[in-house]
């Protein structure tokens, strides 16, 4: 099989340390996600899924636990690098696509070229042919608060793409949509991950969602309760 | 990310958000705009001022006229009687040779004038033509000063040599010329007339011919018809001292003088010296001594009175400029707050520390800048504005002195460019701490930020 790009062992994450409410999220996880895999994290709302993919996407830091990305320990890699991180190797797409308000398509999807330093032509140049892509190319000039859900989620894609990350994050990506447009968004991964061979890891809570991926994981209370996927 | 790429970002937030920023540069833009009016109007007024005592002769002039010497004790009052002018106390052309060699360098000249008495005069070929005139008598030197505000129609000034010859030659108005020729299209130069004085007859060669000017002269007393209206005869002053009804006191010399300085001499030098040499020439006369005085020490005390003003109300304005400031800073937070989820979507995306922080303190500066540049626009539009508003009423109050009126607009260079510094000052400082704030913010506490 093919390298190890996220090793996670006995992950642990707290909230309010040290405060009466303190709250334990990960109870001790450990996951190892390989190059090329189509992985579906499955969990009832609470157990723990959202805060997972925000530590393996390095928006959070884990309380406690040894996490690898690509072979370099998050721990010890400082802000600046953890940015540069985020931006070369992982593409984030989100339930609510989060895309700059009052700013176009085109704008949205050259915003993380931007701060990779990439000129100017290239940046439109790259952003155009991502949004053509996803079918986005007509409207690239449209605020991005003119412009239907599923239209966003694809310019959200467009976007997460934009540096070719090795890992595509997706935190419920149908989430907000209807499955019409739901189907139309998991095709577009389906497409990735057959075509580029990008590592995609899914958030959902729809088992039928996670059903056409190549590995589900089930979370419940902070803990793996079963893995489809051999980690062997 | 490269200072172009932060400035195009910052521009289009400033953009995508017109009313936010519009209401956040507004404070800036008053601020900035009522420092320029105040210090466009203090200057215009101070040059104007200026301007105007310049029309009028200048400021490199020192008056000076003989006084008499005042008791010194209450006792010596009783007894005091103002004392008689005599030929010994006055100022003599000797005296101004000696002075002009006093003085050196800085000496132009003087001016001197000497009333002559008033007459009439009859055209000979004419009896129903008949002028009204006043004899004053000038030397070259009142010559140059009267002709920066009363305008030479025909023929020449007065000079040196008709003041050294005491020539009766006559400069005369074109009101004159009117009256005692019947007929504008007559050429008066090289003409002689005779004018009775209480019944002393005195010939006049009329060498030039000026334009009448109520600013100078003053409004004529239109109750008069124009025909009988009594004008200016200018001659030499030494002919004027001759014809002089006084002269039958047998005084010679003048009374008063103006001193004109050389171009870029410091008047309150020049007046010190001038002040010197009188003392000393009067030194051992019993009754009379020398009074001087200038103008430009008078603008010199209008100016200082102006700029302190101007500064006063300049600080007020510059309050104002503050409360901009603190303006921006408070819109910049309550900006940042409201767009945390964005800076958390961009810190998702990889944007550095620096990127964020850049982005929101370009922003502010460009914001302060763009408000400042929009600031000093209007502040030089309000001060034409209320510079023509004030010419016209003032145009309206005093006609005749319209020639005087120059209301100049000058924008006080040194207040656009500290009002330029001071802006982007305002950007930087009140953007710093919002910028910064931003930066730190952890990104999933931004992005989850509701």
């Amino acid at each position: 099989m093919s390298e190890i790009v996220i090793d996670m062992k006995d992950i642990i994450k707290k909230y309010y340390i040290g405060q009466p409410n303190e709250l334990q999220i990960l109870n001790g996880m450990n996951l190892q996600i390989f190059e090329g895999e189509f992985v579906s994290i499955v969990g009832e709302s609470g157990s723990g899924k959202s805060t997972l993919m925000n530590i393996i996407g390095l928006l959070d830091k884990q309380t406690s636990g040894e996490y690898s990305l690509d072979g370099l320990d998050v721990k010890k890699i400082k802000d600046k690098q953890l940015s540069s991180i985020r931006n070369q190797k992982i593409g984030f797409v989100f339930q609510t696509f989060n895309l700059i308000p009052r700013t176009s398509a085109i704008k949205n999807v050259e915003l993380p070229m931007l701060y990779a330093g990439i000129k100017r032509i290239d940046r439109n140049t790259r952003a155009k042919e991502l949004l053509k892509m996803v079918g986005m190319s007509e409207r690239m000039n449209h605020k991005s608060n003119e412009l239907s859900g599923g239209q966003k989620q694809r310019v959200a894609i467009a976007r997460a793409m934009a540096n070719n990350p090795s890992i595509i994050l997706a935190d419920e990506p149908t989430g907000a949509l209807d499955s019409k447009t739901g189907h139309m968004v998991m095709d577009i991964f389906h497409q990735l991950h057959e075509e580029q061979g990008k590592t995609i890891v899914l958030i959902t809570h729809s088992q039928e969602l996670a059903k056409e991926t190549q590995r589900i994981v089930t979370i419940s209370d902070g803990n793996i309760i079963s893995d489809t996927g051999g980690v062997n | 990310m490269g200072f172009l790429e932060n400035l195009r970002l910052s521009l289009s937030g400033i953009l995508s958000n017109k009313m936010r920023s519009f209401l956040t540069m507004l404070g800036i833009i008053i601020g900035i705009s009522a420092v320029i009016t105040i210090t466009t109007i203090g200057n215009s007024v101070s040059s104007t001022l200026s301007n105007t005592m310049n029309k009028l002769g200048g400021t490199n002039y020192i008056y000076l006229f003989l006084e008499a010497k005042y008791p010194e004790d209450d006792e010596a009052w009783e007894t005091w009687e103002y004392p008689e002018i005599t030929s010994d106390d006055t100022i003599k052309e000797e005296t101004i040779d000696a002075l002009a060699e006093y003085l050196g360098d800085d000496y132009k000249g003087v001016l001197l004038s000497e009333y002559g008495g008033s007459g009439i005069t009859t055209n000979t070929k004419n009896l129903e033509n008949y002028a009204n005139v006043e004899v004053q008598g000038l030397n070259d030197g009142f010559c140059q000063y009267l002709s920066s505000a009363v305008t030479l129609l025909k023929g020449r000034w007065i000079t040196d040599r008709d003041v050294r010859e005491k020539r009766n030659v006559a400069i005369v108005s074109d009101t004159f010329v009117k009256n005692y020729f019947g007929d504008e299209s007559i050429n008066p130069i090289g003409q002689n007339i005779e004018v009775d004085m209480n019944g002393n007859m005195l010939n006049f060669v009329i060498v030039g011919v000026y334009e009448y000017s109520n600013a100078y002269f003053g409004k004529p007393d239109t109750s008069i018809p124009e025909k009988d209206r009594y004008t200016t005869l200018w001659t030499s002053v030494s002919y004027a001292n001759s014809i002089n009804p006084d002269s039958e006191t047998q005084v010679e010399g003048y009374t008063e003088l103006q001193i004109n300085a050389n171009d870029g001499v410091d008047m309150t030098t020049f007046q010190a010296n001038v002040d010197l040499f009188f003392e000393d020439y009067y030194a051992d006369n019993q009754n009379w001594h020398t009074y001087s005085y200038n103008t430009s020490s008078e603008m010199e005390t209008i100016n200082m009175a102006l700029s302190i003003v101007t500064l006063a109300i300049t600080i007020i304005a510059g309050i104002s400029l503050i409360v901009g400031g603190v303006g921006v800073m408070n819109i910049m937070l309550v900006s940042i707050t409201e767009r945390t989820k964005e800076i958390g979507i961009r810190k998702a995306l990889g944007a550095k520390k620096g990127s964020i922080k850049g982005q929101f303190i370009t922003e502010a500066i460009m914001l302060c800048l763009i408000g400042g540049i929009i600031g000093i626009l209007s502040g030089i539009i309000n001060s034409i504005v209320i510079a023509q508003v004030a010419k016209y009423l003032l145009i309206n109050y005093y006609p005749d002195e319209m020639s005087l009126i120059s209301l100049t607009v000058e924008p006080n260079v040194l207040a656009i460019i500290i009002s330029v510094i001071f802006s982007m000052l305002t950007g930087v400082f009140f953007g710093y701490y919002p910028a910064n704030k931003a930066s730190k913010m952890n990104p999933i506490d931004a992005l989850r930020y509701e």
